[in-house]
């Protein structure tokens, strides 16, 4: 099932990195076409699963990094609290970027030992220790 | 008998009124019994106020100031005589441990007679200096009695001492002029902060020596207001020692003498100024007393001062850091022969200290209210931010009032874990709660976003 399944991921990499060298030849691709191409490959390509785990981490990104614009522009006063509040979102990328690595499809020959059904047991687990742990620091 | 048990009471209290705060035995060192006549109405006045006097001389063999190693008496008069030694029970020494036993000395000294070694050594080991040579005295050409002295100018007439300083009580203040007869002046040392002149020579004095042969006074001992004429001296332990230059101040025949400065007749005052010299030295007067000393929690709904002295002193042990405390004590001051409010002199404010080996705090205590014989002064603060043992003290020492230093121990305790205010108490917190649930609502979301979306992707590959 597996090797099915990555036999069109090989094919579309490699399809994909013969249009890109040939561009580089040529020198003159718009880079709009590049950013283009590589959404809609991303987009073709992607497992779901993956786009969902990576649409999460943009979004602790963008969490973790207004809590820390808000940090420098107002001040760190109760700094438990900060360093509870953006160690959780910093965390949470982290473990989902471990599941992500355990879950991509593409890792298959790296994680052979470890079921996708374990991973996110891990990393469900793992979650659930570091809210515990956020939610106990800030008080 | 009710009647028989009041007369006791009456009697004894009648023997308590007018003393001295420490005791009233009293020893009056007089080497020749003739002159206990010209001494007689200043004993006469210190018998009247309570002292039981015991006139004896250097030479006598049964004099000790201690029996059985504590004091045998509470205050020693020192009055000069014509030898040079004092003898063995009178040494320097004795004296000094008699002070430290809290007995208090008059020491009198007169130019006619040699002042005794064991009063020089005394006196030196005090930072009190006396001019070593024989007949020295203070001379003022302007501020003489133009009776008795018209020409040698030795009997001064000087006003009643001012404050010596504009925050210190004066104990010796009152109307008139007091003869000091051939005095010997005494200079201070600038080295111990517990001598304090009582009684200045005018800025004209000089001490010089009569029988020098010289025509001009050549390096005087000393001049002007450098000359003490009466001086004192305060031991931490509150035992005090008065010099008083000119013994013949005390005699019958100064103490309501008629004089004359510069042309105009007055009367000595000397009577009254021995009365409050010696009330001073032997503790009539200048005498605090702490009462009680409360402090407690200041917080929450009491907040208010407790006045009652009703209850007894059950201080705390332990307080938390950054708490409010009230601080109270009861503070009497001894006149004469009762225990009256006290009152520091303007500009003078005791003060309460909150330390652990330096002060955090140091704090003017205010009067807040006021009993029959005492005042309570009172203070609020906040514990510092620092924990450990702390003491409250009062360390109130000020020249002729008794030395008072206080302590109550406390420990200062850090916050317990769960006195620290909650994180959403803290408004500044808010963000990064908001941090915390966004990733734990988005983590969630994310959980069954996963778990829904498993299925259909199996189809998807089972389909293939």
């Amino acid at each position: 099932m597996a090797p099915k399944s990555r036999h069109p991921e090989k094919s579309a990499t490699a399809s994909s990195s013969t249009p890109a060298k040939s561009s580089s030849k040529g020198g003159h691709v718009d880079a709009h076409e590049i950013v283009h191409g590589v959404w809609s490959k991303y987009v073709d390509k992607t497992p779901q699963r993956v786009k969902l785990l990576d649409s999460f981490m943009a979004f602790l990104v963008v969490v973790g990094a207004l809590q820390f614009i808000y940090c420098c522009l107002v001040g760190n006063f109760p700094f438990n609290a900060f360093l509870s509040g953006f160690s959780a979102t910093v965390g949470q990328f982290v473990l989902t970027a471990s599941l992500r690595m355990q879950t991509n499809p593409e890792n298959k020959a790296e994680f052979e030992s470890i079921s996708h059904e374990r991973a996110f047991a891990d990393f469900v687990f793992g979650s659930l220790i570091l809210h515990f742990f956020c939610i106990n620091f800030i008080n | 008998m009710r009647w028989l048990f009041s007369l006791l009471l009456l009697a004894l209290l009648g023997a308590v009124q007018a003393l001295s705060y420490t005791g009233g035995r009293l020893l009056v060192v007089l080497e020749e019994q003739s002159e206990r006549e010209k001494y007689s109405v200043f004993l006469e006045d210190l018998a009247a106020r309570g002292f039981h006097t015991t006139v004896d001389s250097p030479k006598s063999d049964k004099l000790s100031l201690f029996r059985h190693g504590e004091r045998a008496y509470d205050h020693v008069i020192l009055l000069p005589g014509k030898s040079k030694g004092l003898g063995p029970a009178l040494t320097a020494t004795q004296f000094l441990d008699f002070m430290k036993k809290e007995g208090n000395v008059l020491v009198a000294l007169s130019s006619d007679h040699a002042t005794p070694t064991a009063v020089q050594s005394l006196l030196l080991e005090l930072d009190i200096h006396v001019p070593s040579d024989k007949g020295a005295l203070v001379v003022d050409h302007f501020n003489y009695d133009s009776n008795s002295a018209a020409e040698k100018h030795d009997v001064l007439l000087l006003p009643y001492p001012k404050p010596l300083r504009p925050d210190v009580k004066n104990y010796f203040a009152g109307e008139g002029f007091i003869a000091v007869p051939r005095a010997i002046g005494q200079t201070l040392g600038n080295e111990s902060p517990l001598i304090e002149p009582i009684l200045r020579a005018p800025c004209t004095a000089y001490s010089y020596n009569p029988k020098d042969e010289a025509d001009a006074v050549e390096d005087p001992f000393a001049t002007g207001e450098q000359l003490s004429i009466v001086s004192s001296m305060q031991a931490h332990n509150s035992a005090r020692l008065t010099v008083l230059g000119a013994a013949e101040m005390l005699q019958n025949g100064w103490f309501a003498e008629k004089a004359t400065l510069n042309g105009k007749a007055i009367k000595t005052a000397n009577r009254d100024f021995a009365q409050k010299l010696t009330a001073w030295t032997f503790k009539e007067t200048g005498v605090l007393k702490i009462g009680k000393l409360f402090h407690y929690l200041d917080e929450g709904v009491s907040k208010k001062l407790n006045t009652s002295l009703a209850i007894p002193e059950n201080n705390p042990k332990i307080y938390r850091v950054k708490q409010d405390v009230a601080f109270q004590v009861e503070i009497s001051e001894y006149q004469g022969d009762h225990l009256a409010p006290y009152f520091p002199a303007p500009g003078d404010s005791v003060q309460l200290e909150f330390s652990m080996l330096s002060p955090f705090h140091r704090l003017n205590l205010t009067p807040i209210s006021q009993t029959a014989n005492s005042t309570i002064f009172g203070v609020s603060f906040k514990t510092p931010d620092q924990h450990g043992i702390f003491n409250f003290r009062i360390n109130y020492r000020r020249p002729f009032l008794t030395n008072v230093d206080e302590k109550r121990q406390v420990t200062v305790r850090h916050f317990a874990h769960d006195e620290w205010p909650r994180s959403w108490q803290i408004s500044g917190a808010w963000v990064w709660i908001g941090g915390i649930w966004v990733t734990v609502v988005g983590w969630v979301a994310f959980v069954a976003v996963w778990l829904y979306s498993a299925p259909t992707e199996k189809s998807v590959k089972k389909t293939q």
